[in-house]
């Protein structure tokens, strides 16, 4: 469960301004939590926005909390590497600020854990088993649809078609995404996993060198009891 | 979301274009560490695609160690070594 401290909302929306690349392209779909400027992100800087300064601060202070978060359940044991995880994956889904399909997936995914019975109820979009006549039907009208619209010849490769499948499994929220859309979103998403992997990795770096240190100087401090003995 | 004639088979999308494929499979292929190691023509799609998912697979499992390590990291140290050690790697 990830508690969003209203400060840390107030500043990332005033920063988010800066780091907001201007996009033409603005997908009909419904914003998510933050369209407040009102530009979506850019279809080509996906690179750009997640490999700047100002993002991987509004991460890292966002896994803080989130981390904070999954201390307060349970202090003294370890928090569960799956709670890290999740604190992780949801951070990053929220410093995507909503605007990718991913990212939205990840909120809800995150919201459904707690009140799952609510949401379902409330519009049964969680499907988590896809029916398969639905889904052969869909194929059909989907193989006809493209066969008269002059679908890109790569488009029609045996190869690709399965790998598509397969990268719209890995990327959350994005299994049933045409080609266009769905790269769009493994281009946003793999941008944002390796800053991710970046942060983690420097925070682990730093909580290391932290603990190393203070263990040191608990030494020293104990020494120094020792001696004057 | 297309300026051309939009003629629709499905809901809201227009006529895909094979050079839209391209450059989006162009801009994924940019984004793979391996990138800079070959000529980045000449590769055709079904491997872009291979690899992008092989990367994302080895992403998620970095990410899936370094949630361990930190959980680890996380349980002997209280909220302020963590703090300072955030501001710390932030600023660098």
């Amino acid at each position: 469960m990830i508690s969003i401290g209203a400060g840390s909302s107030s500043s990332s929306s005033s920063s988010s301004a800066g780091v907001r690349m201007g996009g033409a392209k603005r997908r009909g779909k419904p914003g998510g939590a933050a369209a407040a400027a009102g530009s979506a992100a850019a279809a080509g800087p996906a690179q750009t926005k997640w490999r700047s300064g100002t993002q991987e601060r509004i991460y890292g202070r966002r896994l803080l909390d989130a981390l904070r978060a999954t201390r307060s359940g349970a202090p003294h044991p370890q928090p569960r590497p799956r709670a890290v995880k999740d604190a992780a994956d949801s951070a990053l889904a929220l410093t995507a600020r909503g605007q990718s399909r991913w990212s939205r997936a990840i909120l809800l995914a995150g919201a459904a854990t707690c009140r799952r019975r609510v949401l379902v109820k409330a519009g049964g979009k969680i499907r988590r088993h896809p029916r398969p006549q639905a889904r052969a039907a869909a194929a059909a009208a989907k193989a006809a649809a493209a066969a008269s619209a002059g679908e890109p010849p790569v488009l029609r490769e045996r190869k690709v078609k399965d790998r598509l499948r397969v990268l719209g499994r890995l990327v959350p929220g994005c299994r049933k995404l045409q080609a266009p859309d769905l790269l769009e979103e493994t281009a946003d998403y793999v941008a944002a996993l390796e800053m991710q992997v970046k942060a983690m990795r420097a925070l682990a770096d730093a909580l290391a060198a932290a603990q190393l240190s203070s263990n040191r100087q608990q030494a020293a401090g104990d020494d120094e009891a020792d001696m004057e003995r | 979301m297309s300026s051309r004639r939009s003629r629709s088979r499905q809901s809201g999308s227009s006529r895909i274009t094979d050079e839209q494929i391209s450059d989006l499979v162009s801009k994924l292929q940019d984004l793979l560490p391996e990138a800079r190691l070959r000529g980045n023509d000449r590769v055709p799609s079904s491997r872009v695609l291979q690899e992008t998912c092989s990367y994302i697979r080895s992403l998620h499992r970095e990410v899936d160690d370094l949630s361990e390590r930190l959980s680890e990291l996380l349980a002997t140290s209280d909220m302020s070594t963590a703090q300072a050690a955030v501001i710390r790697s932030l600023l660098m």
